[in-house]
């Protein structure tokens, strides 16, 4: 579980509970500069992930940590599909973050609404 | 920008019109973009940044395209009954406007920018445009009862 806040100018990800030592990380920040999108997407899932390195993945249940896909770094931390949010980074640590959040919609707005296109 | 894609961006959004068209933008999940536009996931997530994204860029297109097209049939017709019928029958389709306009501009500032700026375009080519677009409505409507029976 992660709690998302937007502080100044900066996306704040705080990694929740047990999954802090599968993904290996506690916080993630992020100049909103940064950040692209969020978007509600619970069909990620599916996906396939690429190379994990280092975190969890136990098929169907946890996904935690970094994946290496088509090139790209990807954090991941979503046991519950149901409330996956996949968040676009241009230019940061990773590619883009998908997370569970509790209200993915209140997630997802928070965000968009911290940017302008 | 000017990265190379791999894709047709223009394609794309205009699929992307239609797809939030018919199915509004809370209807059509990330599931439905990448079956129905062809596109990888991962490449979605670079070009447009999130759904929302898309979404913006497909209300933009259909704006300059779509209702761009649909302001020159009022202007040409005699009377707006006349341009409804000709909308109706051969288009163009404005259902992401009239979706946005009741599901997303209410809550989205930048949608509802870019719906107003759509109906601004109407109005200058038709005075009278509520009861058009009325018109425009009650007529998509009868047409899919039509259809269906």
């Amino acid at each position: 579980m992660a709690h998302v806040r937007i502080e100044g100018d900066d996306l704040i990800v705080d990694i929740e509970g047990l999954n802090k030592m599968w993904a290996l990380k506690s916080r993630i920040t992020v100049p909103l500069t940064h950040v692209r999108g969020a978007t509600f997407d619970p069909g990620i899932v599916r996906e396939p992930k690429g190379l994990r390195a280092p975190g969890t993945h136990v098929p169907g249940v946890i996904v935690a940590g970094t994946f290496h896909a088509d090139g790209e770094r990807v954090f991941w931390d979503v046991r519950d599909a149901d409330k996956a949010v996949v968040i676009q980074l241009d230019d940061a640590e990773y590619a883009r973050l998908v997370i569970e959040v509790d209200d993915p919609r209140a997630a997802v707005d928070l965000i968009e609404q911290a940017l302008v296109r | 920008m000017g990265r190379p894609r791999g894709f047709d961006e223009e394609q794309v959004v205009q699929a992307a019109v239609v797809l939030f068209g018919r199915q509004s933008f809370d209807g059509t999940s990330v599931d439905d973009l990448v079956s129905h536009l062809g596109v990888h996931r991962g490449s979605l997530y670079k070009t447009f940044g999130s759904k929302r994204g898309l979404y913006l860029a497909a209300l933009r297109q259909h704006v300059a395209r779509d209702v761009v097209a649909a302001a020159e049939v009022f202007a040409a017709a005699d009377d707006p009954v006349t341009a409804v019928h000709r909308i109706v029958a051969s288009g163009p389709d404005l259902g992401l406007l009239f979706l946005a306009l009741v599901e997303r501009a209410p809550v989205d500032a930048e949608v509802a920018a870019e719906t107003s700026r759509a109906l601004a375009l109407l109005d200058d080519a038709r005075p009278g445009l509520d009861e058009a677009l009325g018109l425009l409505l009650r007529a998509r409507a009868t047409r899919t009862t039509n259809e269906g029976e």
